[in-house]
């Protein structure tokens, strides 16, 4: 009887990335809210570092005043594009039976989430920009632009979306197994919080740390956009930037694949 | 007749049943414990990470600004315990209507809704944070006498009440726009810039965080104080300003009760 | 065309941990946790013919949603084999996920936040339904529940009712060939059990769809179905014609007699439901039915008897209360 049905999953991807799309924009005063509340976070920071900067006589670390509103004010936007399926949410999903529907329709409930938080970055894009305007008269940013930048950035804002939505994701695979996964996922955010340059630019940190994380994921999702559009990178760097966020994104993805197996298989032998 | 309750015991009566409910919930106690120690540790990575780079951050030396991390843990935990709960409580009674139950008690409304909930495991941070402190001005030596104590318990109380002041006003609103849930997620949000003192932000941002959100008065303050460099006139400033916020939030709280019946006769 | 939904021997056991009461009991289960096992559904078979629904009954817990949760892939089972489209569910094949569906009352499904509307173009993309397919159905079913007024509203504002019709037109848009509905009038009125009835029915008449419905309404499934399968304990208890349950369940039958000049004393021919001085109702062994019908008929003169079947909740009762 219905043979004619044809699935494309760039027509899925579509209708997904939609549907955040207008989940988000419909709630655009509470989406407001929470990006006005991503800004106490980097105005703190900036105020701290420019506090050491003046100290100094202007510089820290390679980074004079304007620099370092730069780096914050476009850290504003990478954590937009930093946010994806919370680990947490994973044993809500679990425990309110809402992964029975996603398991017996035909497309796999990755594709589901990815697409919908991919809409929902375009809405919190676009409520964005208002609050740029403003942080850019407050705190006076300093950018070299350049159109490859820009470009590049384009890509590694969407790289390093990607990476972490399957770092999360293949965190979120603990409730499968227990629902007391919250204390892991409290040291990871810890990690990341350090290790990804969210905290204060890797450059700040001591030698040894920042080498660490050049091998940790977090760095290529949020440091390194940041670094690409405000022109502290040259070519090269930018290429190797996005090459390890390629290598990251298939070899998370590979660890998905294999986790993901594992997880419903004790799903169903367990079920809910 | 009965004889009416008095207000310590009421509310002792209320934080001990809390208190025993949570008993119920032991594991959380681990999760906070390693929560409480992430809170630390990133903490003072941050304040390492600072002091890579400079000697003296907004005229505050390492240890000194240790005890500002003590003190935001240990009124952190405060808030989180026992005002955080019972504001979200308060918020959903007024949102689904039961809070009707608690209007007709024959006891003060507003300490009512200010005792229901605790948090017990949310202590841990306070605990934490007071060790923290005690370590911090254990380095700090002659710098601390007794006098710097005892102003210290008086900036501590009169920071956490200035907080538990400013949520209840928040949570109030309640009863006219409904859904302030986003304004006391800021608020906590904003509550995290009083983990460095107020004079590291511009001048526009400090005078917010003195008077609109008094991080200045409930953290700055006391923690200036026990790092034994009280600042006597700022000292006074904030007992006064806690007198202030305690009979500006009394009266927005009649005013919210009395709008509440009014809205649901 | 071999039977789009077989079942042969499934069983399901659950390795549960078990919880002592008092607190050395928790201390002890922290190091050397118990489990016992649970056998939610045992050597349970059946066979489902193209187009037919078929009602699947039991009390809470008898294993009904385990049985759903198997069928339709959600469940691998400890030992048996089943057979959906030919497919075997927990292979969770792509094209047997397109021509199934699945409605669990109670759970929401749809996008909480966002019209209705919204959610029938992410399941249109989910399983590729054709443009004008798409819109064909859409308007029929939209037409057919009356609910084209609550399209643009967001679905946390409907009604409960409401909220079901939409969860059942999303889950029939992509025309599937069997659907599993799970409790799928729980808490609903009336007036809406029977419109969402009768919508099953339609599909059912018209498309052939192949329907497994469990129900806590004797009236849904008496209304949908004319083959029932009851379990109960995990264990299949009967499977056959609806009218053959009260046949095979309850001992007794009905009589309802109404006379001018009832004998006063009806004890000895069997236990007196209900009687005034022109009418009685009797409950009678179902071997005795006709002798104490013809006692009647010639003890009294009689304007009116019936004899009927106990009404089925009745015997559904019976049986789940094991007798």
């Amino acid at each position: 009887m219905t043979t004619e049905n044809q699935f494309s999953l760039v027509r899925y991807y579509a209708a997904g990335a939609r549907t955040g799309f207008q989940r988000d924009l419909q709630y655009r005063m509470a989406t407001f809210m929470v990006l006005v509340g991503f800004l106490i976070e980097p105005v703190v920071y900036l105020s701290v570092w420019s506090a050491v900067a003046r100290a100094q006589g202007g510089m820290v670390g390679g980074f004079d005043e304007g620099q370092l509103a730069a780096y914050y004010v476009v850290w504003t936007l990478v954590r937009v594009y930093n946010t994806a399926f919370d680990p947490k949410a994973w044993e809500w999903r679990i425990r309110q039976g809402r992964i029975n529907t996603f398991l017996s329709q035909p497309v796999h409930m990755f594709h589901r989430d990815f697409s919908f938080f991919m809409g929902s970055k375009i809405a919190w894009t676009i409520l964005w920009i208002p609050i740029a305007v403003v942080l850019t008269l407050v705190f006076r940013p300093s950018i070299e632009w350049h159109v490859v930048n820009v470009a590049a950035f384009a890509i590694a804002i969407w790289g390093g979306y990607a990476v972490r939505f399957l770092v999360l994701y293949v965190m979120g695979m603990i409730n499968f197994w227990t629902t007391r996964g919250a204390a892991m996922f409290g040291i990871v955010s810890a990690l990341e919080l350090i290790f990804s340059g969210r905290l204060v630019p890797l450059q700040l940190l001591p030698d040894w740390a920042e080498s660490i994380s050049t091998w940790l994921p977090f760095r290529w999702t949020f440091q390194f956009p940041i670094e690409v559009l405000i022109g502290r990178l040259d070519a090269t760097q930018i290429a190797a930037g996005i090459g390890y966020q390629a290598a990251w994104a298939a070899g998370l993805g590979l660890l998905f694949t294999v986790v993901w197996r594992r997880a419903i298989r004790r799903y169903e032998a367990v079920g809910n | 007749m009965s004889r009416p309750i008095g207000p310590g015991r009421l509310a002792y009566l209320h934080i001990r049943l809390g208190v025993q409910q949570e008993l119920q919930y032991r594991a959380n106690f681990w999760v906070q414990v390693v929560n409480s120690a992430i809170a630390l540790g990133v903490g003072i990575v941050a304040i390492a990470v600072v002091y890579l780079h400079t000697d003296s951050l907004a005229g505050w030396s390492p240890d000194e600004l240790v005890t500002v991390l003590g003190v935001h843990l240990m009124v952190g935990g405060f808030l989180r315990a026992f005002v955080f709960p019972n504001m979200y409580k308060l918020m959903s009674d007024v949102e689904e209507g039961t809070l009707d139950y608690t209007l007709t008690r024959p006891a003060d409304s507003q300490l009512l809704v200010s005792v229901r909930e605790v948090e017990l495991w949310s202590l841990i941070d306070v605990v934490s944070g007071a060790g923290v402190l005690v370590w911090a001005v254990s380095r700090l030596g002659d710098q601390v006498g007794v006098i710097h104590y005892l102003a210290f318990l008086v900036a501590l109380i009169c920071g956490s009440v200035i907080l538990y002041c400013l949520w209840i006003v928040a949570a109030t609103l309640a009863f006219k726009v409904v859904r302030v849930d986003n304004v006391m997620q800021m608020l906590s949000g904003i509550y995290d810039a009083g983990r460095w003192p107020v004079g590291v932000y511009p001048f526009w941002l400090r005078g917010g965080l003195t008077y609109l959100v008094p991080l200045a008065f409930a953290i700055t303050v006391p923690a200036e104080t026990i790092s034994g460099r009280i600042d006597w006139p700022w000292l006074l400033v904030a007992v006064g300003f806690t007198v202030v916020a305690f009979v500006v939030a009394r009266l927005v709280w009649l005013w919210g009760i009395r709008n509440y019946s009014g809205a649901s006769a | 065309m071999d039977d789009p939904v077989i079942a042969e021997g499934l069983t399901k056991t659950f390795k549960v941990p078990v919880r002592e009461a008092g607190l050395r009991e928790s201390v002890k289960s922290l190091f050397r946790r118990q489990f016992r096992y649970v056998e939610a559904v045992k050597e349970v078979g059946f066979r489902i013919p193209a187009g037919e629904i078929v009602g699947f009954l039991g009390p809470n817990g008898a294993g009904k949603t385990t049985t759903i949760k198997m069928l339709t892939g959600l469940l691998h089972p400890t030992s048996g084999d089943a057979r959906v489209l030919g497919y075997q569910p927990w292979k969770r094949d792509k094209d047997l996920l397109r021509r199934i569906a699945l409605v669990m009352g109670q759970r929401n499904n749809l996008q909480w936040d966002l019209p209705a509307a919204d959610s029938f173009l992410l399941n249109k993309a989910i399983y590729g339904v054709p443009d004008g397919v798409f819109r064909e159905r859409l308007d029929d079913y939209v037409d057919r529940l009356e609910v084209g007024a609550l399209l643009d509203k967001p679905v946390r504002n409907l009604s409960l009712g409401e909220r079901m019709k939409m969860e059942i037109i999303a889950a029939m848009l992509h025309g599937p060939e069997v659907v599993f509905l799970d409790e799928p009038t729980i808490g609903l009125d009336v007036t809406m059990q029977r419109r969402l009835r009768q919508f099953v029915l339609d599909q059912n008449k018209e498309e052939g769809v192949t329907v497994l419905l469990t129900s806590h309404y004797m009236a849904d499934v008496s209304a949908l179905a004319e083959r029932v399968i009851v379990i109960n304990q995990g264990s299949l208890l009967y499977d056959g014609a609806l009218t053959g349950l009260s046949n095979r369940f309850s001992s007794h039958k009905t009589i309802r007699v109404e006379a001018s000049d009832l004998p006063a004393d009806l004890d000895g021919l069997g236990r007196v439901v209900d009687r005034n001085s022109a009418q009685a109702t009797l409950e009678v062994e179902r071997d005795r039915v006709s002798e104490v019908a013809s006692k009647l008929l010639s003890a009294a003169t009689v304007t009116d008897l019936s004899i009927e079947d106990p009404p089925l909740e009745e015997v559904i009762d019976r049986v789940f209360s094991g007798r």
